[in-house]
């Protein structure tokens, strides 16, 4: 422990700009331009947008939850009612001819959702915890559930529905294609993901770790824990509100599902997936999540199963979720020992990797044994035909499921052995660092 | 009048449905802290299992069967997933139990479709026991109110007159001193979740003939069991009673009589406009009871936790 | 000239047992003041009303002259009192440095701000810096505090208790659970950082208040037996019989 702490020492960080903060800015904005090129077909495009809100909503959500210790089941929302607002802004400008060019409408959406939370977040803040989380879920409910009474502002069962095509055209663009709402949409992700990660290094932002950690000290310090919370929580609704926005410029239609648990649940499911400890944590919930769903949902009925069980073993086994896991490996490639893990991760993970899709594959042969037409037998998995009443597919399925766990388990061992050499200085290498 | 009293068994036939989730939820939360996301989960599976079991040997075997299989499923996840979860603190526990409830859905769906499958009552039941007015009142419904009595009777015994009632109550209020005091607080923590869950599970079993055996079950009865024992108070069983039949009685009555909002804006003096379709408040206008009866809850929920967070009943601020 | 920090009749009861029975103290600006007393005698207590962590039964607290009754915590240290815990009360999950960082922020007027950037004032980082200098924490400023040892973190704490710059501090047992070595370390700290200060302790290590303090207080049964200079409380034959004799005998 001390060995790693002297080396990290050395350095006098205040978190502030230098290469190492604004690289990964500058190549995320790089791969956010080129990405269209490369994948260019409209489904792409389609899952990309999604991806791209999915982002800013995550990121704003783990505001609350990562930055704040807030968590909350019903922050869709503040995304849903920021989303319905632009949706009216949006038939407003089409028929009462209002100059307001389409790229600034998630500004509203924003200012929206910050009212909503400055309104709800004026009393469910003053404390933290099960009173907060059960506030947050009595307000989704009350809010997805009026949706269908007030049919004036939420368009009732139909939802609000809207063309964006009808405003002013900015430099000639109007916004006819998918293309152009990529790139109006990944604008507004690199900009709300910037000040979002602006806002953690801000006073109040600091805070907001503090009152997480420790509300009662942060008290002691000058700072009253419900205004801190109260001004994340506004924020957050904020975000929300402009992730809102930009999927009223997408899909130019919202309904009563973009207020629901449902959602507000998933995006909890992502941030924690991706992991709330880090800033980049929900970014990678949102691109897995959303690929996950996207491509899983094509292949198989039984995806959300997957998800679920995915999302229930990272809870378990890695609470810092996939930036958790990211994460994990700094301290080994600091002591440059990260080559040393290849070769156990192979032994390891590629057998896990066979073992997995046999319990995948096994999952799907019963429940297309139960689940399909009678008389329909035949089912393919991986591009291989067979008939689910032979047993040969069974013993095969069966036999390389126990066979790639056996394996996995097998190396583990010596996964476990590396791993742990791999955090610790050796004696040579120390000699040679200092 | 008549009416009234249909409404009040009615209610009351849901409000003690609720009462067996929500005394289960709350004493898992007094103990282990865990506000248990699944516990609607626990009821759909007695429900299922139940209906499986009454395919091969009828209802009154699954009667008995399906909470101890729930009861012995909900002890194993506590002890091989709960607790291992317990080491990061209560906002994993309560993810991964949010988690836990996705997953049972999926999993119910897995095994037995996305439909609604006929688990019945039990024929002997089938008939209808006595009638008010035109009313009639089946004697399942009867046979509901029996079994939640019952449960309520055996756990005020447990509860109050046992060792283990003792511990329990003392852990109630003092969960750390219980611990201090040398009781086997892990043992206990698996058998108050087993228990707990079990109880779920037995108001899946009587509730699944009635509401209907579904894998949407689970959502539409979750979050009411979380707002009944917020509005009781978290940890108070007296409360969780008391909140489990005011919200009863209070959907049940909101769905039943069909006050309509123009009514009442027409009494206080307000004069109805004339072209409804583009009064910008028309739909304050066209509310009517039975429309807003199942916000109800969240609404009263809100509010008392706005004025008095610890709930109706609670000592202890959540 | 006001006192620095004036009690005036304060009690405290909890159900029907009063903890704090009429309390009555004033301490003078820069002085160095600590509170001893058997277990349960009301020391914490007495300190919570202070701070504002409890509202008293009766009595008043005035801080500089001005009444803190009905002030919230984080509205007390605006006015310049500043505390730390019995039990070690820090930021676990955030690294040493922000810790110092986070308690320089409302001093420096930086209140709820979102528009400054923290990494862009040299005055806030040299600060900081400065104060992890003052307790000897420089070489861990990276680390998150809920890995530090014990005599850290308590080192951090009294860090963050001194960094917002209060006149008035309050330490509640410093050095409890340290080892003599720890100890010693604690109190050359504690001299140090509150150099021109009013602080008022509670401590259990007589020696630490003996060495460290111009005058004393015992509170027994939540009363001020005797208040007076560390020589005068010694040879009083009240708190002898109450409680120091005993405590001393024990030490020898």
């Amino acid at each position: 422990m001390t060995d790693t702490s002297s080396i990290m020492a050395k350095k006098r960080s205040y978190g502030g700009l230098s290469t190492g903060t604004v690289a990964p800015w500058v190549i995320c904005t790089a791969i956010l331009l080129v990405l269209p090129y490369v994948f260019q077909s409209n489904s792409a495009l389609t899952i990309m947008n999604q991806m791209a809100i999915t982002i800013v909503f995550a990121l704003a959500y783990n505001m609350l939850l990562g930055q704040g210790g807030m968590l909350s089941f019903g922050h869709a929302v503040y995304m849903g009612m920021g989303g319905f607002m632009c949706m009216h802004v949006m038939n407003w400008v089409e028929y009462e001819n209002i100059p307001l060019p389409l790229p600034l409408l998630p500004v509203i959406g924003g200012l929206f959702g910050m009212g909503m939370a400055t309104i709800i977040g004026s009393f469910s803040t003053r404390t933290a915890g099960t009173v907060f989380a059960m506030i947050s879920l009595g307000i989704g409910e009350l809010i997805a559930a009026s949706s269908v009474i007030v049919v004036a502002f939420f368009g009732g069962e139909e939802g609000v529905s809207g063309d964006r095509t009808y405003g002013l055209p900015v430099f000639g663009y109007e916004f006819l294609t998918k293309i152009e709402v990529y790139y109006l949409t990944a604008g507004w992700l690199v900009l709300s993901a910037l000040l979002m990660y602006l806002f953690s290094r801000t006073p109040v932002g600091r805070m907001a770790n503090a009152v997480r950690d420790n509300p009662e000290r942060a008290q002691f310090l000058g700072y009253s824990a419900r205004w801190v919370r109260f001004y994340s929580f506004c924020a957050s609704g904020f975000f929300a509100g402009v992730a809102g926005g930009l999927f009223a410029i997408n899909f130019e239609i919202l309904t009563e599902e973009n207020l629901n648990l449902v959602t507000s649940g998933s995006i909890l499911l992502i941030t924690f997936l991706g992991g709330v400890g880090f800033f980049f944590g929900p970014i990678i919930g949102a691109i897995v999540f959303t690929l996950l769903q996207s491509v899983l949902s094509l292949q198989t009925e039984l995806w959300q199963l997957y998800v679920g069980a995915l999302f229930v073993l990272t809870v378990m086994y890695f609470p810092g979720g996939l930036a958790g896991v990211l994460m994990m490996h700094v301290v080994p490639y600091k002591l440059g020992k990260l080559g040393t893990l290849v070769v156990p991760y192979i032994k390891t993970l590629i057998p896990a990797a066979i073992g997995i899709l046999g319990l995948a594959s096994f999952c799907e042969l019963m429940f297309h044994f139960k689940h399909a037409a009678v008389g329909e037998h035949d089912m393919s998995l991986f591009g291989i035909e067979f008939s689910t009443h032979s047993p040969i597919p069974w013993i095969v399925i069966i036999g390389l499921t126990v066979i790639g766990f056996w394996l996995a388990k097998r190396s583990s061992a010596e996964l476990r052995e590396t791993w742990g050499n791999a955090n610790v200085m050796t004696s040579s290498k120390e000699g040679g660092a200092q | 009048m008549e009416l009234v009293l249909v409404i009040l068994i009615d209610g009351l036939v849901y409000g003690l449905l609720l009462f067996m989730l929500s005394s289960g939820l709350t004493l898992i939360f007094s103990m282990m802290g865990v506000l248990n996301f699944a516990h609607a989960s626990f009821y759909m599976l007695g429900a299922y299992f139940a209906y499986q079991i009454s395919r091969y040997m009828g209802f009154w075997p699954g009667l008995i069967l399906a909470p101890i299989i729930v009861g012995v499923a909900g002890a194993a996840i506590e002890r091989f997933g709960l607790r291992k979860v317990h080491q990061y603190g209560h906002v994993p526990e309560l993810i991964f139990t949010f988690g836990l409830a996705l997953l049972i859905e999926e999993i119910v769906q897995f095994f037995w479709g996305k439909n609604q499958v006929p688990y019945d009552a039990p024929e002997v039941l089938q008939f209808a026991l006595f009638s008010i007015g035109t009313n009639e009142i089946q004697a399942y419904k009867v046979f509901m109110i029996a079994i939640s009595v019952l449960i309520f009777l055996c756990l005020l015994y447990v509860l109050t007159k046992t060792r283990v009632g003792m511990i329990i109550q003392a852990a109630l209020s003092y969960p750390r001193t219980v611990e201090a005091l040398g009781h086997n607080v892990p043992f206990i923590f698996m058998g108050v979740f087993g228990v707990g869950t079990a109880l779920a599970g037995l108001a899946g079993v009587i509730a699944g003939p009635q509401l209907g055996t579904f894998p949407g079950m689970a959502f539409l009865l979750g979050s009411i069991v979380f707002v009944t024992i917020v509005i009781g108070g978290l940890g108070s069983l007296w409360g969780a009673l008391v909140a489990s039949l005011l919200i009863g009685w209070m959907t049940t009555f909101a769905a039943s009589y069909n006050v309509a909002m123009a009514d009442i804006l027409m009494a206080v003096g307000f004069e109805m406009p004339e072209e409804m379709s583009e009064h910008a408040l028309r739909d304050i206008w066209t509310l009517t009871l039975p429309q807003i009866g199942p916000i109800l809850p969240y609404l009263l929920m809100v509010v008392i936790l706005v004025f008095r967070p610890y709930g109706l009943f609670g000592k202890r601020d959540a | 000239m006001t006192a620095a920090l004036e009690l005036e009749g304060l009690r405290k009861s909890f159900g029907k047992t009063e903890i704090i029975r009429g309390v009555d103290l004033s301490i003078g600006k820069g002085e160095r003041h600590a509170i001893i007393g058997p277990n349960g005698a009301g020391k914490s207590t007495l300190f919570n009303l202070i701070t504002g962590r409890f509202p008293q039964t009766s009595g008043h607290v005035r801080l500089h002259g001005h009444d803190l009754a009905g002030k919230a915590p984080f509205e007390i240290n605006r006015m310049g009192l500043s505390r730390s815990f019995q039990i070690t009360n820090i930021f676990p999950r955030m690294t040493v440095f922000e810790n110092v960082r986070c308690s320089l922020l409302w001093s420096m007027g930086y209140k709820y701000s979102f528009w400054n950037m923290v990494s862009k004032s040299r005055a806030l980082n040299e600060g900081a810096e400065e104060i992890l200098e003052q307790i000897n924490l420089s070489s861990r400023r990276d680390l998150p505090a809920g890995v530090l040892s014990y005599a850290e973190q308590r080192a951090l704490e009294i860090g963050i208790t001194i960094a917002g710059g209060a006149d008035v501090i309050m330490l509640d047992e410093p050095t409890a659970g340290m080892s003599n070595t720890e100890t010693d370390y604690i109190v050359g700290l504690i001299e140090k950082v509150t150099e021109g200060k009013t602080l008022i302790m509670v401590e259990h290590d007589m020696g630490v208040v003996f060495g460290l303090c111009d005058r004393i207080s015992v509170l027994v049964y939540g009363e001020i037996v005797a208040t007076g200079e560390p020589e005068a409380v010694r040879a009083d034959q009240a708190v002898q019989e109450a409680y120091l004799g005993a405590a001393l005998e024990a030490e020898h």
